[in-house]
């Protein structure tokens, strides 16, 4: 996997300190690191977000200690702050931030295209072309961070990240590597006054240059077959895709092609003695223009007329493949983009294939809060509460039955916007975060509504790992990422300190859990500030537990007899272990998905479904 | 060389993934450059998932509409889903196994089944989920039974690999006994498709 052949590559390069909060499509890196982390000697940590990651990782790299980070696009954004001072202080150590990007957005709000923080923070970017080159892109870019001393940018995308591909290794990881390091007290450097930052600006902006002059060298940028009057620059997964389109369409002597590694500055040599020979260039890279605006600033400033197509041709959003390359190559040529691959048409089917959207999975603990969480308002008389939401699998909770999410914006967004709107509108509002996400970016809005006064429940949903990434331990895991035990910092403790009345439930226990929430939101409603966790292990977990130890989970059926096909557990908890088979008017259990959970027991009106299966004595085991 | 190329369809939680590095691993052993594209964070939750495994040199690694060789369809609707990567020639492996999601209405098996018969295309039915039950106990090895019938239903598989190669990939992705029972899964799967082929 790209990722796999990332870690590798830091490995291979001598890296002795890498931190990292998951996020996909990154999370592998780190749990390919965390996972050789003591044979490799090296530490690796899952930090509470990436800002701190990148802060921990940039002390090492500051302190001579070769170092990584990794995160998905968005998470750049969290570490912003820290990513613009390291380019003015800079680095005595080879020091990479791996961003993976999303093109498509296949697991993310947004598709944001992370080259343009190189530009934005001065920091080069090296961005590879398929998984292979990843390994060997990441040596190269902790070459260049180690002869700058600054800090360098790996962007790596969704189909690089997620993709496998035989690698084959070219160097060993080196035994001797330096883990102990030391500081500087260099204040000019790391106290970044004003007076200290505009020095340290110039030895930035130096380096800047100094890289788009010096590095038009393989492998940051590689030519093609010279000399041809048509040219195409390619950056990234792209170029992958334009050489096997210009293979297919039988046009690979017809073409310059520039494989651009270093987008991010682009060095200029090469690519103006491309400019100068080819008359018709095409910039293909996915996303923004970010190639094609410093090949068209390039040919302006040196008076090149060739023509220069980009994202006239080629598609700005989503993620490029094979198809839409060869169809923007044929577009440029001024060709009916005729391809070689003829599709069936759609089946005509009725009803349609239904959208199958992701699901929480059977036995999710999220089921249970929300079914909880709305059965208690209604109880304790909360009308129309407005639920906003976050980042994780709980997001689901958008779909129906639920509608248990109305916003999810970034991570933590749930109590700070909450915050803002129990200031502005009468609703009465519910912040719902996963425990994750609480550490990650939950506690200064949870102090910001106590200190401002707001009015809003948090409810943390405690699964007890990082779920939707893969079960990253976290804070409340008692786990570190090299499988350490380590103490737990409970969410309730955190909450009361602040000041909210904070009660915990097992969602499992649906009636008591119940009784307690519509406590809770009386009290809410009477003005109090109410804190609610619901801590219950991801079923994925208790499952994988089960089978590792041999228990055996019970699994319901549903008694014909007594069931009235009023279908309440299939309209209240949309199970995906609950199906209406074809014509039928009653609901089943499939029993190879059941986990025994029993909410579906509990919530049925008719008493209608029952153990069909006994767990062993001790299943309720598997969930703790 | 033009590249082989697989698309693997299927429900998040089936196995795709792991039916993905077995072909990966058999690759490696045939001595062919492959990529397979996955799909990981919220779409392993249940959702409609594809793999995309590309055998042969290059490393584009998206597999274009209308250009897969062979589709190994884990389940009826997300075969029906994807028929579109197919062309008349494609040759399509599937799980009689219709799984539809939470509260939706969906056409049912007999349909889709006419449906893509009524293309050209070349249609494989096993119950793999049946299949798996039998040799391992639970529906836990249907995706290997899968692998084992597309191979004997797919000649463009057969052309590059020796059965060998995928018995011995399921030895580098699983351990132990669990090895052992996918060997057999696929083994079934395989003699199954013998019948049809």
């Amino acid at each position: 996997m790209g990722n796999e052949a990332i870690a590798r590559g830091a490995l291979e390069a001598g890296i002795c300190f890498a931190a990292a909060y998951p996020g996909t499509p990154s999370t592998e890196i780190m749990e390919a690191l965390a996972a050789v982390a003591r044979d490799a000697g090296i530490y690796v940590e899952w930090s509470t977000n990436e800002k701190v990651a990148f802060e921990a990782a940039y002390a090492a790299a500051m302190s001579y200690v070769k170092s990584l980070t990794t995160m998905k696009h968005v998470g750049v954004n969290v570490a912003a702050d820290i990513l613009m001072s390291s380019a003015y202080a800079g680095v005595n150590a080879g020091f990479v931030i791996v961003s993976a990007d999303d093109p498509g957005q296949h697991s993310s709000q947004n598709e944001q295209d992370n080259r343009w923080y190189g530009m934005h923070a001065h920091i080069p970017v090296v961005e590879p072309a398929s998984p292979r080159d990843a390994y060997r892109l990441v040596k190269a870019a902790y070459m260049l961070s180690e002869k700058y001393k600054h800090p360098v940018l790996f962007r790596s995308t969704t189909r690089i990240s997620h993709t496998r591909q035989p690698v084959t290794f070219e160097e060993d990881i080196p035994v001797e590597k330096k883990c102990k390091g030391r500081f500087d007290r260099d204040i000019e450097r790391w106290v970044l006054v004003p007076a200290h930052g505009r020095k340290q600006k110039k030895r930035m902006m130096e380096v800047w240059r100094r890289v788009a002059e010096e590095e038009g060298v393989e492998p940051f940028i590689k030519i093609i077959n010279p000399g041809m009057k048509k040219a195409i620059i390619a950056g990234g997964i792209a170029y992958s895709h334009v050489m096997e389109a210009l293979e297919v369409l039988g046009k690979k002597d017809e073409y310059t092609v520039v494989k651009v590694s270093l987008p991010v500055p682009l060095p200029y040599k090469p690519i103006l003695e491309v400019l100068k020979e080819s008359q018709e260039i095409l910039v293909v890279e996915e996303l923004d223009p970010v190639l094609e605006m410093q090949v068209k600033k390039l040919a302006y400033e040196n008076g090149v007329e060739s023509k220069i197509h980009g994202k006239d041709y080629v598609p700005i959003n989503g993620e490029l493949d094979l198809d839409s390359v060869a169809r923007s190559i044929l577009s440029f040529e001024g060709r009916e983009p005729v391809m070689p691959w003829k599709p069936l048409e759609p089946l005509h089917l009725e009803p349609p294939v239904p959208a199958r959207p992701p699901v929480m999975c059977a036995g999710c603990p999220h089921r249970n809060t929300y079914y909880i969480v709305k059965t208690a308002a209604n109880k304790a008389g909360l009308k129309d509460p407005i639920f906003t939401g976050d980042i994780g699998c709980y997001t689901l909770g958008y779909e129906p039955p639920f509608y248990t999410q109305m916003t999810s914006l970034e991570m933590g967004g749930s109590i700070g916007v909450a915050h803002g709107l129990s200031k502005v509108v009468d609703e009465p509002v519910i912040a719902v975060i996963g425990d994750s996400t609480f550490y990650h970016a939950g506690l200064p809005p949870s102090v910001n509504i106590i200190y401002n006064k707001g009015h809003a429940v948090i409810l943390v949903l405690d699964n007890q790992y990082t779920a939707m990434t893969g079960h990253q331990p976290h804070p409340g895991t008692g786990l570190t990422a090299m499988g350490e035990p380590t103490v737990r910092v409970p969410i309730e403790k955190l909450l009361e300190t602040m000041g909210y009345k904070t009660y915990v439930i097992n969602p499992m226990n649906v009636k008591e859990s119940i009784n307690i929430v519509a406590e809770a939101l009386k009290k809410y409603k009477e003005g109090e500030q109410v804190a609610i966790v619901s801590r219950m292990k991801c079923a994925l977990q208790a499952v994988r537990k089960a089978r590792k130890e041999g228990i055996k989970l019970p699994v319901y059926h549903i008694v014909e007899d007594k069931c009235t096909g009023c279908m309440v557990c299939v309209k209240l908890l949309a199970c995906p272990a609950i199906v209406v088979p074809k014509g039928a008017k009653k609901p089943k259990i499939l029993p190879e998905l059941c986990v025994g959970c029993g909410l579906c027991a509990q919530v049925c009106p008719f008493k209608a479904i029952e153990v069909f299966k006994e767990g062993s004595p001790n299943w309720l085991e598997a969930w703790k | 060389m033009t590249r082989y190329n697989i698309l693997v369809t299927g429900v998040g939680g089936q196995g795709l993934l792991t039916l993905g590095r077995v072909v990966g691993n058999a690759a490696i052993l045939a001595g062919i450059d492959a990529t397979i594209a996955e799909t990981h964070g919220l779409s392993q939750r249940g959702g409609s998932l594809i793999v995309q495994i590309r055998l042969g040199d290059g490393e584009s690694p998206l597999i274009p509409r209308g250009a897969a060789d062979l589709i190994i369809g884990m389940e009826v609707l997300e075969t029906a889903r994807r028929i579109v990567y197919a062309n008349k020639n494609t040759r399509i492996a599937m799980n009689k196994f219709l799984w539809p999601p939470p509260l939706a209405d969906y056409p049912d098996l007999d349909q889709v089944i006419s449906r893509i018969k009524e293309t050209g295309v070349k249609l494989y039915i096993v119950d793999a989920n049946k299949l798996s039950e039998e040799v391992v106990g639970s529906v836990i090895s249907a995706n290997m039974v899968m692998l084992g019938f597309a191979y004997a239903v797919d000649d463009g598989l057969k052309k590059l690999f020796e059965k060998e190669h995928f018995l011995k990939a399921m030895e580098r992705v699983f351990r132990g006994k669990a090895a052992e029972l996918n060997k057999k899964a696929f083994e079934k799967g395989y003699e199954e498709g013998l019948k049809q082929a």
